[in-house]
């Protein structure tokens, strides 16, 4: 029986790949809700946010753990670096990074951080009014 | 290599500190939270990001200032930690925030529902 190649089940090289699925598609789902409640701009960043780290926790990370992209070794001569890993590096520094950047972004509008009272979260005390408000 | 990839690949601190801010955005949003709207979820959220931020913060300034001296002196077992707990935080941490998020998430809508 060979279980080399394959990680044994159970063990935290296999259940860490499948933690990671589950907790990248939830934090999507989980945006998602909260956004529906939110104001514009600040669902607009949660979800683009929660898609990026989706992305990037359930689908590239996976992959790299599963070793189907190979690790990118900085102290490496760029020239002795395959494209694809290179090119796969590229692409999990801007998803993850912009992913945290643009759902802490969300996450503190929600929480009105900046000091910015958000339009949609409480649309009964909106403070623009509807166009046609004054002829009612 | 076209310009784009090597802007990206030179430029790796800058986005590292992208995800760093954000994460620390999400840790002190997190807190705000809990503190005014007393949500059990903002507490969660936030050890959870704290938890990630300081392990990412390692794990972005480690080949700064790790070298053969430091590990030696700080023996095996420390170096076991380095390599052990930092994904440890990740993983716990990244857990820590979704969970939290759904408990803010659940709590709003109660809240609301009120």
């Amino acid at each position: 029986m060979s279980v080399g190649i394959l990680p044994p089940l159970a063990s935290i090289a296999a259940v860490r790949p499948v933690f990671l699925i589950v907790m990248g598609i939830s934090l999507m789902v989980i945006a998602w809700r909260l956004a529906s409640t939110s104001g514009r701009w600040t669902s607009r960043l949660l979800v683009a946010g929660a898609l990026l780290l989706a992305f990037g926790y359930s689908i590239l990370l996976p992959m790299y753990e599963g070793g189907m992209i190979r690790f990118f070794a900085p102290d490496k001569p760029l020239s002795l670096v395959s494209a694809d890993t290179l090119a796969w590096h590229v692409v999990k520094v801007t998803v993850m990074n912009t992913g945290w950047l643009l759902f802490g972004l969300g996450v503190a509008l929600h929480a009105n951080l900046f000091g910015l009272s958000s339009p949609g979260s409480h649309p009964q005390t909106s403070p623009h009014p509807r166009p046609h408000d004054h002829l009612a | 290599m076209t310009t784009l990839l090597e802007i990206v690949i030179r430029n790796g601190s800058l986005f590292d500190a992208f995800g760093v801010i954000g994460l620390g955005l999400v840790a002190y949003a997190a807190i705000r939270l809990a503190r005014r709207e007393h949500s059990w979820g903002g507490h969660m959220m936030a050890a959870g990001a704290i938890a990630v931020l300081i392990a990412r913060l390692y794990l972005v300034l480690a080949p700064h200032f790790v070298n053969d001296n430091m590990l030696h002196a700080i023996g095996p077992i420390g170096i076991s930690l380095t390599i052990g707990l930092p994904p440890l935080m990740l993983t716990l941490g990244l857990a820590g925030v979704v969970w939290g998020l759904w408990g803010h998430e659940r709590w709003l809508k109660t809240e609301r529902n009120r």
